[in-house]
């Protein structure tokens, strides 16, 4: 049943308008979900260009393969899930192709280094962004999606196209590695490192 | 007094806060927590990173990301309403007729050569420049490979030059690691359409954009006034043209040059579409692994066309 002007036409709606040649319809709903899409493509990779190339990428692949789309999910988890997946596959050409620039790749590389020291970034005022970037990019995906845009774990899972079990571990190791950092972003030392340790005197002290 | 067990790290608390610890692991997890301060502290911020990443304010569309998904996805609908149309064989089509979509490749021959673009430097440092006359309204397709005998109107006096690119067996882009000595090579080694580079001192900016990419494209017609230096893509550019124009038009661009945007450096590629001629202007580390898109626009159609 077509839906008649003046109504808002459903997502599933759109995208079978889409696939039975609709011009107009994949359009009306990538745009109305554009800004979450962003928001976790941008926080994905965290970097605006990759960012913009991964939504490209996923519009693209979308637009194309939606005919595959079998409705055994919300038209919105498989949005996301491409969108996700083309962001993660950005990072993942990133990790293995030497770099175009040098520069660039050094600061990411750092960033994502395993054995990335906290304390050693105590002087450097991270925001919530900047601290996202510490994290795998399998848990800051999770994260991402639960913590800073509100899914649930569940859809997460479908999302991700995993368990549940899996997001929440995804998310409390994310958490706690996050926890140096975000501690230090609100001036707050007591959580430095894990409880268990000795806190290192340079992580006191400064705001 | 001392817990049942010593401090369990941050991580086991963080699981634990999830759901994660059940059974025997779980009680003596919470047993500790309810007599240490300190890991309640740490359970505590814990909790509050949930509550910090979920105010974060999220981030807008920038308004050049949102442009450039249109137009992508404007051209995506083209070309599958052409090819449900016309059972997808453009190629053929303009290997066939001289139409406005076959009108060849023009490049804008700028006054001076940019200072500083890293991708002029690339270029240069790569492969030489090339001084070929002639502009092109490349009926390129008859002498397919060969670097441009020089067109017709060998602009007279044209100390840099503008070159005619070379046609067009569009075939996919392929990063070909190997250095490219010039269209032929590039042609024998099944390489992207030909193009060259211009270099030119233009400073492109927000406010005035498509009017100058419109002059831009029009100074790329075979008038003599307009000078350049050309210069062989290199490895880079090429693969970035390819990355930038995918999905779009995977033709050989109307035009490539590096110039200025806001006042930095900047690569600005314009392609040939339908219903208008869509404009990149990207950021000199644009390659094929990023196109480091600035801003993109679509230019009304048949501005250049004859």
């Amino acid at each position: 049943m077509p839906a008649t002007d003046g109504e808002r036409p459903s997502d599933a709606e759109l995208l079978r308008r889409h696939v039975a040649g609709d011009g107009e319809a994949f359009g009306e709903l990538f745009r109305r979900h554009r800004d979450r899409l962003w928001a976790v493509a941008l926080r994905t990779v965290c970097d605006p260009e990759e960012a913009a190339d991964a939504l490209q990428d996923a519009m693209v692949s979308a637009f194309r393969r939606a005919a595959d789309f079998r409705g055994d999910s919300a038209v919105t988890t498989w949005l996301h899930r491409i969108v996700v997946n083309a962001a993660l596959d950005r990072l993942r050409r990133r990790a293995v192709r030497p770099a175009v620039s040098a520069a660039d790749e050094q600061a990411f590389e750092a960033l994502v280094a395993q054995d990335f020291d906290p304390a050693r970034a105590v002087d450097v005022r991270l925001d919530v962004d900047a601290a996202l970037r510490i994290l795998p990019p399998q848990q800051r995906a999770a994260l991402v999606l639960v913590d800073m845009l509100g899914y649930s774990v569940n859809d997460t899972a479908a999302i991700l196209n995993t368990t549940t079990g899996t997001i929440k571990s995804r998310c409390a190791r994310a958490r706690a590695r996050l926890l140096p950092y975000v501690a230090h972003l609100r001036g707050d030392v007591a959580g430095n490192r894990s409880a268990g340790e000795s806190v290192s005197p340079a992580q006191g002290g400064d705001a | 007094m001392r817990g049942q067990m010593s401090h369990p790290d941050s991580e086991v608390l963080a699981e634990h806060q999830a759901g994660l610890i059940s059974g025997r692991r779980g009680a003596k997890v919470a047993a500790h927590l309810a007599t240490c301060d300190r890991c309640t502290a740490v359970s505590d911020q814990l909790a509050g990173i949930s509550v910090l990443l979920a105010s974060a304010p999220a981030p807008a569309v920038p308004d050049g990301v949102a442009q450039r998904l249109d137009t992508v996805l404007a051209a995506e609908a083209a070309r599958r309403s052409d090819s449900e149309r016309a059972g997808a064989d453009r190629s053929r089509e303009r290997a066939a007729e001289p139409r406005r979509n076959r009108r060849g490749f023009r490049f804008l021959a700028p006054r001076v050569l940019a200072p500083a673009a890293a991708v002029v430097a690339l270029a240069a440092a790569g492969f030489g420049l090339s001084h070929l006359g002639g502009l092109a309204n490349s009926r390129a397709a008859s002498s397919a490979a060969g670097p441009p005998a020089a067109t017709p109107a060998a602009s007279s006096g044209a100390k840099f030059a503008k070159t005619a690119a070379v046609p067009a067996n569009a075939a996919p882009a392929h990063s070909g690691a190997a250095p490219l000595y010039g269209a032929a090579r590039g042609a024998a080694l099944g390489l992207p359409p030909h193009f060259t580079v211009i270099s030119s001192d233009t400073n492109y900016l927000r406010a005035t954009l498509r009017p100058q990419l419109e002059a831009a494209l029009q100074a790329a017609l075979p008038t003599p006034k307009a000078l350049g230096v050309s210069l062989s893509p290199s490895a880079q550019i090429r693969a970035c043209v390819s990355r930038v124009t995918s999905g779009t038009s995977p033709g050989t661009p109307l035009l490539v040059e590096t110039a200025r945007y806001q006042g930095q450096p900047a690569i600005v590629i314009i392609a040939s579409g339908q219903g208008g001629d869509p404009a990149w202007i990207t950021g000199p580390g644009c390659s094929g692994t990023s196109s480091n898109i600035l801003v993109m626009t679509v230019l009304p159609p048949g501005i250049s066309a004859p």
